[in-house]
């Protein structure tokens, strides 16, 4: 039966702090006093400000104008579904706005309530949060009209100008667990450790990496070859954790080096079951950790690790191989 | 010393254009470039430089391209490098190198998925952070933009767009397609390209080197790139003037195409950059389809060079291949390919 | 090949949060240092090649598109690489190709990091909890290498100790630890075992920006009293992630990187003919690896350098007398800013920390689990060896 590739997804999130300087930064507060500011450039007023003239790169003196509140609409395009990024939740016109004064238009959401309110031309005007932190959306979006509005109770302005902002990106991707992961994965649930030789150069290549590096060969079920579950403790780091967001670990914890008996293939980088980190030692006699056969697995990481049903390594009990030259057996 | 014209793109190959793949990046790179070798007699030995082109992002790991490096053959170890940029800049970086005379033959990649992520919420994260990312301004709302501004300048109309669509895929009714639903007023559905994984290889060798691989290999006699200003706010959308500064820097003007591959992945930047790079009613524009019939991103320009690379291979005499980058073709690549008596 | 020359150097002052600046205003502090001290303006520039580190680091994906017109490239070539941690140093290769081919005149070479606005850990590990870190990965490497060295335990803390040292010297270097010592260094905090806090590298927010030219460039800006740094050679080589029997220790892609650009530098004697090297050391215990690898010295033999004080700034191999990767990281730009370095000591630029009479000077950078490589030589002339 020919292999169904099995997807993942995998979301990265982070919480990105970015500093303002001083230019974006006096618009950002500005908009707290519900105020929009542009910057000139010789004749002209640039709005949204830059730091420098977009046509040269000259650096721009930090003469700031204000301009709107009101502006005109120069072009737009109606959003009939939004995506969770954009500032309304519900269908709106992305227009080019030119607020009066400025030179140039500034891109934002238009509240029309439908693609038959929007013209080129129209007048705009911007309907303030009630609550602003000095963030572009602290303006909800433009709406038909002369006069700004307050959307509830007016917190004023910020009382310390703002220099930072916040920007929460969160990506998910759907990737294909190569068909060699997954075979190692699926080997892993009933406790076989599998790799893959390469008939080419007949290296042995451990932990679901699916291609010979050396030959350019990929590899198929008919390379692989089942490994010892036991092996010997060649190199090790232990890891004094710093914390981040999706951060698990708290205490150090080891990562170890086995060297599978009988092959050449060394598995790097994993974890140690029931051992301290203070008893790894190079030489060490180390046996395979499996997860009982009906736990959830995952599948593990880009860098070695352990994967699938493997959890880590543990002392088997024999005595150490006394060859200190083994720490030299990374890959 | 001038920069040299011996310097040809003697083969490639791409890998099945599918909506959705089940190969990893690496199995694409693998089977592409031995796909790209084979059939000149190469094999990764041979291979002087390789230049990658991929993104990040895109695949959603950091430093995802180290482990395409399985797929190029690096050991012993090979002069090589990569761009975070589509292949057609993969190109030009080993294009470059190859000037240098010390090597002969550059292997260069361009490899995304974009069926793993959603474009609508990646790509707000490569505009201004302050004022474009933060409320998700996303591709097809500058498209659309532009779309209309290309509209306003007589460069295009819905009609035209629609024929475009139609010509590029194949198939289709131009008054059926007009019936649509806006997905972004001016731009129905099939004015958008469609999401394509997949990944290309091509071989630039150099001098004699290229003529011992092939007989009519396709000499690379004009090649340049240029950028313009980043946010749409502040440029004119019913132009395209890096287009236009990166073509006569590539020579165009000094003779005719009789071919031209433009990656405009909406019907409506073919017809602008058609009309931006002058070329006449009768250059075949797009007859692989372009990116509105396949879009690898990443590779999406490296295809472009490598149709029109089959122009020459074929017999013609003069083709020319454009790729872009960034909102409303804020950056452009030019690539004028020549083949000789 | 047409000769090329670095003609200005700028890089910001490197701290852990710049948060006195925008993205923007981050990367042109660094590069109206490089126009200034070229005598430039960017209208003179004809290409800028940037470089920087993933994008996952700062969130903003293919930053050279919102940078285009901060970098004044606006109807100029924008090109942007990307070889992990090497990434600084193939910027400078591949804008001194853009010289050198004749492509260009005059291009800039930026690299940069404003990696406080994400977080390094979080972003080597893409993500997810437990991640190596990027000394994790490395510690094994250095295990093997004390052992096979039989180098004694105070070597990585004495270069640890050099390097911050160095970079008192350097106005623009972030770590600035007046009272480093051996005593310290040793009793810090133990991050990846064996690497101690105090033997590891900052996360720097910078930027660096070179000015390179071309032959006639170069020589007048020599007859006008500021003279440029000679590139005499570049090279870059990359080997695979894993594969048995690979060795991260003494790298192959390393050791033939270095040949090739001794080679095409005319450097038959490294030892002797090079005056110093800027070599990418993040954790302490690369200097001697990386000392072993360039052929400056012989296998097993790198940490004796280091132990008999040849590698500091009076020394006969000065490593790092900017203060290197230990004192300044902004990863992006640290290969860029080690090709500055070395171009700043053959100008005689590198004001407390020159290495005086430096004729020749090696750049390096390597990235990912050493596996990619960029190197060049420059000096103070063409022909340096007569």
């Amino acid at each position: 039966m020919p292999h169904v590739v099995r997807f993942v997804e995998n979301t990265i999130t982070f919480p990105y702090v970015r500093s303002l300087g001083p230019v974006t930064g006096a618009f950002m507060t500005a908009l707290t006093d519900k105020r929009i500011l542009g910057i000139r450039n010789g004749d002209a007023v640039l709005c949204p400000p830059m730091e420098w003239d977009p046509a040269t790169g000259a650096e721009l003196p930090h003469d700031l104008v204000e301009v709107g509140p009101a502006g005109t609409v120069e072009s737009w395009t109606w959003v009939p579904e939004p995506t969770l990024q954009h500032p309304l939740d519900h269908p709106f016109a992305f227009a080019f706005i030119r607020l009066d004064g400025a030179s140039t238009p500034l891109l934002y959401a238009v509240d029309a309530g439908s693609p038959d309110a929007m013209s080129e031309g129209m007048r705009v005007a911007p309907r303030w949060k009630g609550e602003r932190i000095g963030h572009l959306t602290d303006i909800v979006a433009f709406v038909p009209g002369e006069e700004p509005e307050v959307d509830g109770e007016d917190l004023g302005p910020a009382s310390e100008p703002v220099e930072l902002m916040d920007y929460l990106a969160s990506i998910t991707y759907r990737n294909p667990v190569p068909p060699t992961s997954d075979l190692v994965v699926e080997a892993s649930r009933e406790h076989r450790l599998v790799g893959f030789l390469c008939p080419e150069c007949g290296k042995t290549y451990i932990g679901g990496r699916g291609v010979c590096p050396i030959d350019s060969l990929e590899f198929g079920a008919e390379h692989a070859i089942d490994l010892p579950h036991t092996g010997t403790l060649t190199n090790h780091v232990v890891i004094t954790p710093v914390p981040y967001p999706g951060q698990t670990e708290t205490e150090p914890f080891g990562r170890v080096f086995i060297a599978l008996d009988g092959s050449d293939a060394t598995l790097g980088y994993q974890p140690i079951v029931d051992m301290s980190v203070d008893d790894i030692r190079v030489g060490m006699r180390m046996k395979a950790v499996w997860a009982p056969a009906d736990e959830a697995v995952e599948d593990g990481g880009g860098m070695g690790g352990a994967y699938g049903a493997l959890i880590g390594w543990t002392p088997s009990g024999e005595p150490d191989v006394d060859d200190p030259d083994l720490v030299n057996r990374i890959f | 010393m001038a920069i040299s014209d011996d310097i040809a793109v003697v083969g490639w190959a791409q890998t099945p254009m599918v909506r959705h793949t089940d190969l990893s990046e690496v199995q694409l790179l693998l089977r592409v470039i031995t796909d790209a070798i084979e059939p000149l007699g190469l094999t990764r030995a041979d291979i002087d430089f390789t230049c990658l082109g991929s993104c990040d992002y895109i695949t959603g790991q950091a430093f995802s391209f180290v482990g395409n490096l399985d797929a190029i053959g690096a050991w012993p170890p090979k002069r090589d490098s990569h761009v975070e940029m589509d292949g057609a800049w993969a190109l030009y970086e080993a294009w470059l190198r190859l000037q240098e005379g010390d090597i002969d033959i550059a292997v260069v990649t361009g490899s995304g998925r974009s069926s793993t992520g959603d474009p609508a919420l990646i790509y707000p994260m490569e505009m201004d952070p302050y004022f474009l990312a933060p409320i998700g301004a996303d591709p097809v709302t500058f498209a659309a933009l532009q779309a209309r501004a290309a509209i306003k300048a007589g460069i295009a109309d819905e009609r035209a767009m629609a024929e475009v669509a139609v010509r590029a895929r194949g198939k289709g009714e131009v008054d059926e397609l007009l019936k649509g639903d806006y997905v972004r007023e001016p731009l129905r559905r099939h004015d958008l390209p469609p999401i394509t994984d997949g990944a290309a290889a091509m071989v630039l060798a150099r001098g004699d080197r290229a003529r011992e691989l092939v007989e009519r290999p396709a000499y690379i006699t004009g090649f340049d790139h240029r950028t313009e200003c980043h946010n749409p706010s502040f440029r004119a959308l019913d132009d395209s003037p890096s287009t236009r500064i990166a073509a006569e820097a590539a020579g165009l003007g000094k003779a005719p195409v009789e071919l031209a591959e433009l990656q405009a992945a909406f019907t409506h930047e073919e017809l602008l950059l058609r009309s931006v790079l002058g070329l006449s009613d009768e250059v075949k524009v797009n007859p692989s389809g372009g990116a509105l019939k396949e879009n690898p991103i990443m590779a999406s320009g490296l295809c472009r060079i490598g149709y029109a690379a089959d122009h020459i291979f074929g017999g013609g005499n003069r083709a020319l291949a454009h790729s872009t980058s960034g909102p409303c073709l804020q950056q452009n690549l030019i690539c004028i390919l020549e083949g000789r008596s | 090949m047409i000769p090329a020359a670095v003609v200005g150097v700028g890089q910001t002052h490197h701290k852990s949060k710049r948060r006195d600046v925008s993205f923007g205003g981050l990367v042109r502090e660094a590069v109206f240092r490089a126009l200034d001290d070229a005598q430039m303006t960017m209208a003179d520039i004809d290409a800028v090649i940037i470089g920087k580190a993933p994008d996952l680091f700062e969130g903003v994906m293919k930053p050279e598109l919102y940078l285009s017109d901060a970098l004044g490239a606006v109807g100029k070539p924008m090109f942007r690489v990307h070889t992990a941690g090497s990434v600084g140093g193939t910027t400078g290769i591949v804008a001194a190709s853009h010289v050198q081919t004749g492509k260009h005149t005059t291009v800039l070479a930026v690299a940069f990091e404003k990696q406080s606005e994400g977080n390094a850990q979080f972003a080597l590990g893409s993500g997810k909890g437990a991640s190596l870190g990027a000394g994790g990965s490395f510690a094994p490497f250095i295990r093997s290498y004390i052992h096979r060295s039989g180098a004694p335990e105070h070597i990585g803390w004495k270069v640890a100790v050099k390097d911050r040292q160095n970079a008192l010297k350097n106005p623009y270097a972030h770590l600035k630890l007046q009272d480093i010592s051996i005593e310290k260094v040793k009793e810090s905090p133990m991050m990846w075992e064996p690497i101690r806090f105090l033997e590891s590298c900052p996360s720097s927010d910078g930027a660096c920006a070179l000015v390179i030219t071309d032959e006639d460039g170069g020589k007048a800006a020599a007859a006008a009293g500021r003279p440029p740094a000679w590139i005499l050679g570049t090279s870059s080589r990359s080997e695979p992630p894993a594969f048995p029997g690979r060795d991260p220790v003494r790298p192959q892609a390393c050791l033939t990187c270095a040949e090739d650009v001794y080679a095409q530098a005319g450097i038959t004697r490294p030892r002797e003919q090079i005056d110093m090297a800027e070599l990418y050391v993040p954790f302490s215990w690369h200097e001697p690896m990386w000392l072993e690898s360039h052929h400056l010295a012989d296998e097993g033999e790198g940490w004796k350098l280091t132990d008999a004080g040849e590698t500091e700034i009076t020394g006969s191999m000065p490593i790092n007398c900017s203060g290197g990767v230990l004192s300044s990281n902004p990863i992006g730009a640290s290969g860029l800013l080690r090709f500055a370095e070395a171009a700043l000591q053959v100008r005689g630029m590198a004001g407390e920390h020159q290495v005086e009479g430096c004729r020749t000077a090696l750049g390096m950078a390597y990235g990912a689990n050493s596996q990619y490589f960029s190197m060049w030589v420059v000096a103070n002339s063409l022909q340096p060896f007569g």
